[in-house]
């Protein structure tokens, strides 16, 4: 159990990155990418494309060619929207954002916060 | 009359961030759970036969990244020494240290991420530099 101090410190750390620039404008283009029924299909119709596909590779089954190909296709066309494009571009904003953030955490502690809390999540 | 609405400019609140981020950093570095860790981090880095097992497994490793000859050797020589270096770092305190002090800062993360963004599986940067 958390103490309320830390528990207080790590709020404000995630509300003074809720409001950072990087965090807003991937939020918005993420509720852009939501609120688009195109992409949310595409996006849909990929991930289940996807879940199948491993599905039958990790049954054993050697996939053919030409549907990994159609699967490439679709995963191509996805990416190349513009607004999943923007998101995409939002996200690599807010993660050198982060990984700046994580550098004064590692330098306070002198651990890898980020790492140690991600084994912890498993 | 004319309301003025505060300019927070992008400088500023990386610096509330940065300010934040080495507070919280500064109050998990005096936790019991991180202490301890530390402690049992040194004391697994001062202790020779560990550090002798660690070398030994990197070289078994180097060796069967670099070739395939004799790779039944040193996958057996790694299992042994793995089974060596595990039962060391039990000795030591190791595991349990770390597990603490992991599932302290997954607690945390947890309450960072409550603000919209994943921080820990986020907060990394790409090999290539370009961010992506």
């Amino acid at each position: 159990m958390l103490t309320e101090e830390l528990q207080n410190s790590a709020r404000m750390l995630g509300e003074a990155l809720h409001a950072s620039p990087s965090v807003q404008t991937y939020l918005q283009a993420q509720a852009d990418c939501a609120a688009d029924p195109e992409v949310a299909e595409m996006e849909k119709r990929l991930l289940a494309m996807y879940q199948a596909l491993m599905g039958r590779q990790q049954r054993g089954e050697a996939l053919p060619r030409s549907e990994i190909d159609v699967f490439n296709a679709l995963k191509g066309q996805v990416h190349q929207h513009p607004l999943i494009r923007e998101r995409d571009a939002a996200l690599a904003l807010v993660k050198l954002t982060f990984a700046d953030i994580a550098d004064d955490l590692h330098l306070s502690l002198g651990a890898d916060f980020g790492a140690l809390a991600q084994t912890g999540s498993v | 009359m004319i309301i003025q609405t505060p300019i927070t400019t992008s400088t500023e609140l990386e610096t509330e961030a940065d300010q934040a981020a080495r507070e919280l950093g500064e109050l998990l570095l005096h936790t019991p759970e991180y202490q301890a860790f530390v402690k049992a981090l040194n004391a697994v880095n001062n202790n020779p036969a560990i550090q002798k097992i660690s070398a030994e497994i990197r070289s078994h490793k180097n060796a069967l990244r670099w070739s395939r000859e004799e790779a039944g050797e040193h996958e057996a020589a790694l299992s042994r020494l793995e089974t060596e270096l595990e039962a060391l770092l039990v000795a030591q305190g190791y595991p349990p240290a770390e597990a603490a002090v992991c599932r302290l800062f997954a607690e945390v993360d947890t309450i960072i991420s409550q603000a919209g963004v994943p921080f820990a599986a986020n907060a990394k940067r790409s090999g290539c530099g370009c961010g992506s």
